[in-house]
């Protein structure tokens, strides 16, 4: 058994803490909701090659495992990055077949959103706000096409999110279901991803300021009371990245294990960032609750991530149904 | 990435199966969730298996050769635990000795010691105790106070431990007691070896809250101990017992076993019982299960990347303390689950036609969140040995543990 990351999926995400750190950050999201640019944006992902990790590389991408790009997704959930690499990882599994699209993912020319709910008026969907491509699911038929996006007042402004309805749309395959299914599954692992690498950045911070803040006499994390709920919190967090890569790894070596680990691993991710993020507000107290502060921008995060693709409830359903249908073996 | 053995695991762990074949008429078998502390009816045929076992070279697999062991490595011991589960042979009657008790003296034992105990430890002939936790001191075990004081060639001990698993069946124990109460608490205690048989030593079974008696508690009035059955220096005894409880670390941190019923028991049960619920029942009855399942996943999972650690020969380390914490909170889920299915009959001690399985199991959580490390415990090693919180100020420095 070898269930660790490989040297180069360890070099991968030293990589991509780096440029994650330096073109992304919580102060940009909260710069972000008050108009402000989502960072790093979308031309600087295609730029490092990230749209495509999961692209073949005969379509101008990288050719990678869905568990390479898990680990750079944990990266730029950590600083709260935009767009999300959910959508490059599902539109890359919806493109399998149509490598001149996949091409215009992998290098950035067209930006795509994968519309959740009736292609005529779709459901708040990931990165929807500044796409210009948008892949449907109409009828059981895979489509493609423009459309007019429409967002929300943003909880969370890094996750462009918008309602569509489209305005044209071509049919890329009939019978799409089965893929599409696959697609929604590979995003729901992404989007765990993400909340692994924001969960364990909201727990570090907030650990760090029960290392140092004082009361009482003594430093906050030396009472149990605050020690126990960063415990449970990064336990939580521990349990997460277990449960990622399982699905990461799943995706491409083990399929029959992907409904399952996927929808454990949203699940779990729901609930898990959640309690971080709420931690961390708590455990800042009053300073906590300020716009200044990070916390409330991996609350934000968490408030939003936890009802995209799926909340827990439906996820759990799923795993129930999966179990009782033998999926465990 | 991958969850395959390496070709030497699999050689070895088709061995080990082939080895459990060929003996499993031999074995004691335990249907999934039996009681696993209730050694005492089936004391002689648990014996037996360990024997059995022993002979055909799956005990003691780390210890050195020249005690009987087999001199191999951690994941070669981890295979075996699984393939014994596998196999359905409930854990071993001497599990404390082998898992605690043996590792203490290979360590701080004298050769005249190893040589006399070792062997028959592995072979069951004598089956071990850990005594160590009082009345008065269970989660703080350095505040205990029974005594041993020098007379001559032998220690003389007085005093009472409680929670003693297998007691009631055990020939020795290795004992934890105050040799110096002047000292500060850590720092005037010596631990023994103790013949449980010798006079003066009185075992009381304990009647645990589900209403079996597998641990007890040990009266020790005037007990005499020859020097020569001292393990470590005198005043020494909480670097021992830290070693034991190192041991028991890696014992109980395992390798993504389930702590209570298995999960797979989970979902073949709610097979059969969800379309027995109501409609809107069954909708929060998958609810529950579908928790229990990802937190057993998720705790099986974390589980094979400790297991990977020792694997590429690593050590566990505190962070192995979040298993147990995680693997007892994912059995309560379970167990729950379990519970709920069964309608009607939950609110009984069995079903109708006799079943305990759930009622126990659910039982047994309580237990498992107390033993080994209360969940409050392990909740402070992590947060000060891993994320380097700061710990509480101390008010037990004084001699003796006292205030």
């Amino acid at each position: 058994m070898n269930f660790d990351l490989g040297p180069d999926q360890r070099d991968a995400a030293g990589g991509a803490r780096d440029f994650y750190r330096g073109s992304a950050s919580p102060a940009a999201a909260r710069a972000a909701l008050e108009g402000g640019p989502v960072e790093p944006g979308h031309e600087a992902l295609a730029g490092i090659g990230y749209l495509g990790i999961t692209v073949p590389e005969s379509a101008g991408g990288a050719g990678g495992s869905l568990l390479d790009l898990a680990v750079v997704a944990e990266q730029g959930g950590a600083v709260l990055a935009g767009p999300s690499l959910v959508t490059a990882a599902r539109a890359a599994v919806l493109l399998a077949e149509h490598p001149d699209l996949a091409a215009q993912l992998a290098d950035g020319s067209a930006a795509f959103a994968v519309l959740d709910g009736p292609v005529t008026g779709s459901a708040p969907s990931i990165d929807a706000a500044g796409a210009t491509l948008f892949l449907g699911l109409d009828d059981g038929a895979l489509v493609v096409g423009e459309g007019e996006a429409t967002p929300g007042r943003p909880l969370d402004a890094t996750r462009g999110l918008a309602g569509v309805r489209l305005t044209s749309r071509r049919v890329l395959a009939e019978d799409a279901g089965a893929l599409w299914a696959r697609a929604r599954q590979v995003a729901a692992v992404v989007l765990a991803a993400e909340d692994l690498g924001a969960a364990d950045a909201a727990v570090q911070l907030a650990v760090d300021y029960a290392k140092e803040r004082e009361a009482f006499g003594r430093r906050i994390g030396s009472y149990q009371a605050v020690k126990h709920m960063l415990v449970d919190a990064w336990v939580g967090v521990d349990q997460l990245r277990s449960l990622v890569w399982w699905a990461a790894w799943a995706a491409d070596a083990a399929p029959d294990e992907l409904p399952l680990a996927a929808s454990a691993a949203k699940a779990h991710a729901a609930e898990v960032l959640e309690r971080a993020a709420e931690t961390c507000v708590q455990v800042h107290g009053g300073i906590g609750y300020t716009w200044e502060h990070d916390a409330h921008l991996y609350w934000r995060r968490a408030k939003v991530d936890r009802l995209l693709l799926g909340d827990a409830a439906e996820h759990l359903d799923a795993v129930a149904r999966l179990a009782v249908a033998g999926a465990l073996g | 990435m991958d969850f395959d053995d390496t070709p030497e695991e699999a050689d070895f762990r088709a061995g080990v199966r082939k080895t459990l074949e060929e003996h499993a008429g031999e074995l004691l078998h335990a249907g999934a969730g039996e009681d696993v502390v209730d050694a005492r009816t089936h004391e002689a045929e648990m014996r037996r298996t360990q024997r059995v076992l022993h002979e055909a070279g799956l005990i003691g697999i780390t210890w050195p050769r020249e005690y009987g062991g087999q001199g191999g490595t951690l994941v070669q011991q981890a295979i075996v635990q699984q393939e014994l589960a596998r196999a359905g042979v409930p854990p071993l009657v001497n599990h404390i000795g082998l898992g605690m008790c043996g590792p203490t003296v290979i360590a701080h034992g004298s050769d005249e010691q190893r040589s006399r105990y070792l062997p028959r430890l592995l072979r069951a002939d004598d089956v071990w105790c850990q005594l160590f936790s009082e009345p008065a001191s269970g989660s703080d075990l350095a505040a205990l106070r029974t005594t041993a004081v020098r007379d001559g060639d032998d220690w003389v001990v007085n005093g009472q431990k409680v929670w003693t698993t297998l007691a009631h069946v055990a020939d020795f124990g290795i004992l934890l007691t105050r040799t110096d109460p002047e000292k500060p608490k850590h720092a005037g205690l010596t631990m023994f070896v103790v013949d449980v048989h010798a006079p003066g030593v009185t075992v009381r079974p304990l009647r645990q809250m589900v209403g079996s008696a597998g641990f007890n508690e040990v009266f020790f009035d005037d007990v005499r101990i020859p020097d020569a059955e001292r393990l470590g220096e005198p005043g020494e005894g909480w670097r021992v017992a830290l070693t034991t409880l190192m041991n028991e670390r890696v014992a109980i941190g395992g390798a993504g076993s389930d702590l209570g019923l298995p999960v797979e028991t989970l979902a073949a049960h709610a097979r059969e019982r969800l379309p027995r619920l109501d409609p809107e029942r069954q909708v929060l009855a998958r609810q529950a299960v579908g928790r229990a399942v990802v937190a057993a996943l998720a705790t099986r999972y974390t589980g094979y990347r400790r297991f990977t650690v020792l694997s590429q020969g690593g050590l566990p380390g505190p962070e192995a303390s979040a298993g147990k914490l995680a693997g007892t909170a994912a059995a309560k889920l379970v167990a729950d689950a379990g519970v709920r299915l069964l309608g009607d009959d939950a609110v009984y001690a069995a079903t109708a036609d006799g079943d305990d399985t759930w009622q126990r199991t659910q039982g047994y959580v309580p237990g498992l969140a107390i033993a080994g490390g209360t969940d409050q415990v392990l909740r402070n090693i992590l947060g000060e040995r891993v994320l380097g919180l700061p710990p509480e100020p101390r008010l037990d420095k004084d001699p003796g543990g006292r205030r």
